[in-house]
């Protein structure tokens, strides 16, 4: 019993002296993703794959540090971040204002659009869409925070479901249960790519940006070598060839962005 | 159905998903067993206030979500590892639910048992470890695989804090696929039915096998 006692004391004060020693490098920094979200970030036969992982992978080669992934559901990543848990995120994250406050952007790397998915056989168009209708939206994306703010706040009469997933509000959309989901244009783009009975009838142009985050106050100086790295990707043609192999046909501009999000 | 195939190619994934999830049930049970076991005894035969401790302890677990315990431990200033995180929550909530199993399994032996033995010359522990609990275990069996059976399904919630067990594997599958919801899903139930009906079939074996004749057994009930 006494030995117990004493292990579980050592083990305690060992938790707290590594949660307590936030040095300034790590040997390893944990990226975490959510493996739900193709082309940028997806798992396949236990392996992480996406643009989003090979960008990071490649970052960190090129800054000489060293990357784990860490799949973590949509709900709780950005949270996690704001915490410490993990110490990167590289999951197609938008630069919003409110997630600003908790976490830290780097320089945007992609830029995104809504659009608007109709069942194939529907013959609403963009603004029928959402004209006494009920849509759908995942939860926490800032598809659904669009549809809030800009329809159902303005007092548009239109019903908005939450998703826990864009693959279920697909569904619902395909077995009639609503008229139309909104969601990030690559998104969209592979829903109708791999054949789901879907189309894409309207672009809302909201010029959303997608930036890699690190948690507040950037405690292991990872900002200035993503920035640095995306740079470096672009101008060694890396990019262009990582764009090209998940987003064919997509023009090539150069990274990193110029932020157009500005917070108070 | 024409692409089965990436279901057969994922196969080992959703192996190991399985592997995952009765690790996590191990931990859990195991941790749920242990301090349920002691809670029970302590709610029975502490000297006040600590039974008046536990049973508030323990409603307090009973009366939160565990998804609401989940992430109560995953936000704790350490930094315990996904798992960890699953088995700490989990156990806690399941050492609620069991020390009730065994209270009441305890309580349900004879208090003449307890006198008889006291008066023969046994200490109280000696009454408790040699008298009461080799009987109140044996009862507990068959309430126990209930709450066996609802800790496998609830390992199904840790994938909030990042394991990888079973439906965050069916979720890889359907998000890269894009599609194929019912047919992942529907394997997931296979497994889970599988596991229950397997982890249920142990305990019904064991429970035979402690019966001790003169004792109540499942199935015995009505055949007289």
């Amino acid at each position: 019993m006494k030995r117990v006692a004493l292990l579980l004391t050592v083990g305690v004060s060992c938790f707290l002296a590594a949660s307590s020693l936030q040095g300034a490098e790590k040997d390893v920094y944990i990226v975490g993703v959510d493996a739900a979200f193709p082309p940028f970030t997806w798992v396949e036969q236990g392996e992480f794959r996406g643009f989003d992982v090979e960008v990071i992978q490649a970052i960190a080669d090129l800054e000489g540090f060293s990357v784990e992934f860490r799949d973590l559901p949509w709900a709780t990543i950005i949270t996690a971040l704001a915490q410490g848990k993990i110490d990167v995120i590289a999951s197609g994250l938008t630069v919003t204002c409110e997630r600003d406050q908790v976490i830290d952007f780097s320089l945007p790397y992609w830029e995104v659009d809504q659009a608007v998915l109709v069942r194939e056989d529907s013959d609403l168009n963009a603004i029928t869409a959402f004209n006494g209708t009920k849509v759908g939206a995942q939860a926490g994306t800032t598809g659904y925070q669009w549809i809030e703010d800009n329809l159902v706040a303005q007092g548009i009469d239109v019903k908005l479901r939450a998703y826990e997933t864009y693959e279920m509000a697909v569904r619902d959309l395909e077995n009639g249960r609503i008229a139309a989901v909104l969601c990030d244009t690559d998104t969209a783009q592979g829903f109708v790519d791999a054949g789901r009975k879907v189309k894409i009838v309207g672009i809302v142009r909201t010029g959303e940006q997608y930036a890699y985050a690190v948690t507040a106050g950037d405690p292991y100086g990872l900002l200035p070598k993503i920035n640095d790295g995306l740079r470096k990707l672009y101008e060694s043609g890396v990019w262009a060839e990582l764009v090209a192999k998940y987003f064919p046909g997509r023009p090539v501009g150069p990274v990193p962005l110029k932020r157009t999000t500005v917070c108070e | 159905m024409e692409n089965f195939g990436f279901l057969i190619r994922e196969l080992p994934w959703f192996w190991r998903g399985t592997v995952v999830a009765v690790e996590v049930l191990a931990g859990v049970i195991g941790l749920g067993l242990a301090a349920g076991l002691g809670g029970a005894v302590l709610q029975v035969y502490a000297p006040p206030p600590v039974p008046a401790l536990v049973t508030a302890l323990e409603r307090f677990l009973r009366g939160i979500p565990p998804i609401v315990l989940l992430l109560l431990v995953f936000y704790l200033p350490w930094n315990l590892p996904p798992l960890a995180v699953a088995i700490v929550a989990l156990g806690l909530c399941s050492a609620a639910y069991q020390s009730q199993i065994f209270r009441m399994a305890i309580q349900s032996i004879d208090r003449r048992q307890t006198e008889a033995a006291r008066s023969l010359g046994m200490s109280s522990p000696q009454t408790i470890l040699y008298v009461v609990l080799p009987q109140a275990l044996r009862r507990a069996i068959g309430p126990w695989s209930n709450e066996f059976s609802s800790q496998i399904k609830d390992t199904s919630l840790a994938y909030i804090v990042g394991v990888v067990e079973i439906l965050r594997q069916a979720r890889y599958v359907i998000s890269y696929t894009y599609g194929n919801s019912l047919l992942v899903y529907g394997f997931c139930a296979l497994i889970y039915f599988v596991l229950t009906r397997a982890g249920n079939a142990a305990l019904y074996r064991l429970e035979a096998r402690l019966w001790v004749p003169g004792f109540e057994r499942r199935g015995l009930e009505r055949r007289v």
